[in-house]
């Protein structure tokens, strides 16, 4: 897969490239919009990674401006500006998604799973990690043969897991996709790592192998290896 | 004042009683002239009658059987009705028995018909066939057994002479007037304007860096005192504000040091001391929790910002504030029971206010998780919701340690905390009593603090019941 980021601020784009590079992406980094274009113009691209506030030319006027040529590739815009008029105006300019900053590099890498992954649907009803069987028709989970009890709220937060297992998950993901929350509150924080931590004393504790990690400062990760 | 021509007050107000002048002088002039006009008509009609009068006493039969005047003088004045009066007596069958020397070839008129009866006519006016205008006076006159029908012709041209001088003196003399008045009225207005002017260049010279100068005020009852006193308010307000704007922006730099501070400290320290892969990790994680810190801040700072600029657009629905309640509480629930504490809501279920259900949760969850985390272990938390005349009310109340008077007056304000140590530690910035409080004002109500100190704290919310416009 091909992934064309177009950041001029230099950290911000290396870590994305680095970060995009260790999940298997190939990642071209361009600095400015100028360059972005020319390279979105003249390569073809699996995903295009657009900060919005360019020195120049800014980033919906590229976004414009490839739309008008007529390329369809999915644009994820990365921008500072979070108001309603701003995310209008992004996605009215051709964008397919649009990342607040400062973003989880856990959840910018989900959005761009979601973008390449449309029109393939999510898999399985079963999901399988180490000793841990999760039937999501059913709502059953079973680890080591043993049948775990959780709550309505816990299951849903080990399935989410276990969708993204291997993956870092960020608080604000599990706050977006497991309690349907649109803000980044507070309280919620406090309330996701109470479930967590009851999830793990559930899954974790009467086992050997641990399979719910925290990654401090970052978010969650259901693994078989300690991150 | 819109249609009048000129550019300046002054000229407006000028021109407006210049016209207004103008008017009402022209109707006077026309007033006093129409009168005048009437009088020497009335005055000449009169005199008209004393002369037909005088005629009649003079007039005889000659032994010839002709009609005649008696007096030279009588004939003098009848050679012209400029210098007296022309005169002609008929027959009652119509014949032209005398006509005086003035009269030539013009008649008053045609053959009076002696059939008319009353014959005797009031005055009335008649332009001869040479052009000039006559008032002509009628009479029957009996001398000596024969009738005669009389005419008696009197010039009216004085009178007219004297009505046209007076119009003249008028018609000159009243654009004369208004135009002096005009250039008088001119410099008044400017004179009392001139206060008007000086106000402005003041006010231009006040600027943001000098806002707590002021507008001196001569007399505060007048309109221009009136106008300065609105001024010197505005500047007041604007005052206060500027000092609000740099009191927060102050604030906020203050609150955003302490992360930066953890972040800045702990990276150095650990890159002083050689560590395992795993010491790092910890490290970066503890500088991305503070990073995490940072940013909740900054959403809070930029909420508060859109607030204070009305830019927030609420999405008002209708909301059933029981069943809110209860949601806000579920989802807090796990929080209380890590603490063996009860959540209780209860109240009426049929109330339901107009507002943004969004912001209102908001409100709920942050009070309700601040009762969490205040109240001791075991202890309970209610929140009751209720309506009274024209107000739904939400009580919040905690188990905790309460919050005394003197701080009670100020937790509402901006990065306001009652201890710092504690409340940092959990994450907050002061911030999320003055969201609550703009977040319920926005909505037309307001926010009560009532505490025990020691034992409780309830928060009260009240919400207007009514069809209310939002305020927001």
């Amino acid at each position: 897969m091909q992934i064309l980021v177009i950041e001029d601020e230099p950290k911000v784009g290396r870590a994305v490239q680095e970060g995009l590079r260790a999940e298997g992406y190939e990642v071209t980094l361009a600095s400015t919009g100028e360059e972005g274009f020319f390279l979105a113009s003249s390569r073809v691209f699996d995903l295009i990674v657009l900060d919005v506030m360019l020195p120049g030319r800014d980033g919906l006027e590229v976004l414009a401006a490839l739309r008008r040529q007529r390329k369809t590739t999915p644009v994820l815009l990365l921008t500072a500006r979070d108001a309603v008029e701003d995310r209008v105006a992004g996605l009215d300019a051709g964008a397919d998604d649009y990342l607040v900053k400062p973003f989880a590099f856990p959840e910018l890498s989900a959005r761009i799973r979601a973008l390449l992954r449309r029109g393939k649907p999510e898999p399985a009803t079963s999901l399988k990690i180490g000793g841990l069987e999760i039937d999501s028709g059913n709502r059953a989970v079973m680890r080591e043969g043993t049948r775990l009890e959780l709550t309505a709220r816990e299951f849903e937060l080990l399935e989410f897991l276990a969708r993204n297992q291997g993956r870092v998950v960020s608080r604000e993901m599990l706050a977006r996709e497991v309690w349907k929350e649109p803000g980044r509150a507070t309280p919620l924080d406090n309330v996701i790592d109470v479930h967590v931590a009851r999830l793990r004393k559930k899954l974790d504790d009467p086992f050997d192998a641990k399979l719910l990690h925290t990654v401090r400062g970052v978010g969650f990760i259901l693994s078989e290896e300690t991150p | 004042m819109k249609v009048m021509p000129g550019r300046t007050l002054r000229v407006r107000l000028t021109l407006l009683y210049g016209v207004l002048l103008a008017l009402g002088l022209t109707l006077y002039a026309v007033g006093t002239s129409v009168y005048l006009l009437h009088d020497l008509r009335k005055q000449q009609d009169v005199s008209l009658d004393r002369e037909i009068e005088t005629v009649e006493g003079l007039i005889f039969l000659s032994p010839e059987g002709e009609v005649e005047l008696r007096s030279e003088e009588g004939e003098a004045r009848s050679e012209s009705p400029e210098h007296g009066y022309v005169l002609e007596m008929w027959s009652v069958d119509g014949k032209p028995m005398f006509l005086s020397a003035g009269l030539e070839d013009a008649s008053l008129g045609p053959a009076p018909d002696a059939t008319q009866n009353p014959f005797d006519r009031s005055p009335h006016s008649y332009r001869l066939s040479n052009g000039s205008r006559v008032r002509v006076a009628a009479r029957r006159h009996n001398v000596e057994g024969r009738v005669l029908l009389l005419r008696l012709a009197v010039s009216e041209e004085p009178l007219w002479d004297e009505f046209w001088d007076m119009v003249s003196v008028l018609a000159i003399g009243l654009p004369i007037m208004v135009l002096l008045i005009g250039f008088a009225g001119y410099a008044v207005a400017g004179q009392a304007l001139q206060p008007v002017d000086e106000m402005a260049q003041r006010a231009r010279k006040i600027s943001a860096e000098r806002l707590n100068e002021r507008l001196s005020i001569l007399n505060p009852n007048d309109e221009l005192g009136n106008l300065g006193l609105a001024f010197n308010e505005t500047l007041a307000r604007l005052e206060k504000s500027f000092e609000q704007l740099r009191r927060f922006t102050a604030d906020a730099s203050h609150e955003l040091r302490t992360p930066l501070t953890a972040i800045r400290s702990v990276g150095e320290v650990a890159l002083q001391n050689p560590g395992d892969t795993a010491y790092y990790r910890d490290i970066i994680g503890s500088m991305l929790e503070e990073a995490n810190r940072l940013t909740r801040l900054v959403e809070s700072l930029l909420t508060i910002s859109r607030a204070d600029a009305g830019h927030i657009q609420l999405q008002h629905t209708a909301v059933n504030i029981l069943d809110l309640a209860k949601e806000s509480a579920t989802l807090l629930e796990v929080l209380a029971e890590e603490k063996q504490q009860t959540i209780a809501v209860q109240g009426d279920p049929s109330i339901t206010i107009s507002a943004d259900r969004l912001i209102l949760r908001q409100v709920l969850i942050n009070l309700i998780d601040n009762a969490v985390k205040y109240s001791p272990t075991g202890g309970r938390i209610e929140v009751r919701v209720k309506a009274t005349t024209g107000e739904a009310q939400i009580e919040i109340e905690d188990s905790g340690p309460g919050i005394s008077v003197e701080h009670a007056e100020k937790v509402f304000q901006r990065f306001y905390r009652i201890n710092k140590a504690r409340t940092h530690a959990e994450g907050g910035a002061g911030l999320g009593l003055s969201i609550v409080e703009w977040a319920v004002s926005v909505h037309g109500g307001r926010v009560e603090l009532d505490s025990t100190p020691g034992a409780k704290c309830t928060f009260r919310l009240h919400f207007p019941l009514k069809q209310q416009e939002p305020t927001g």
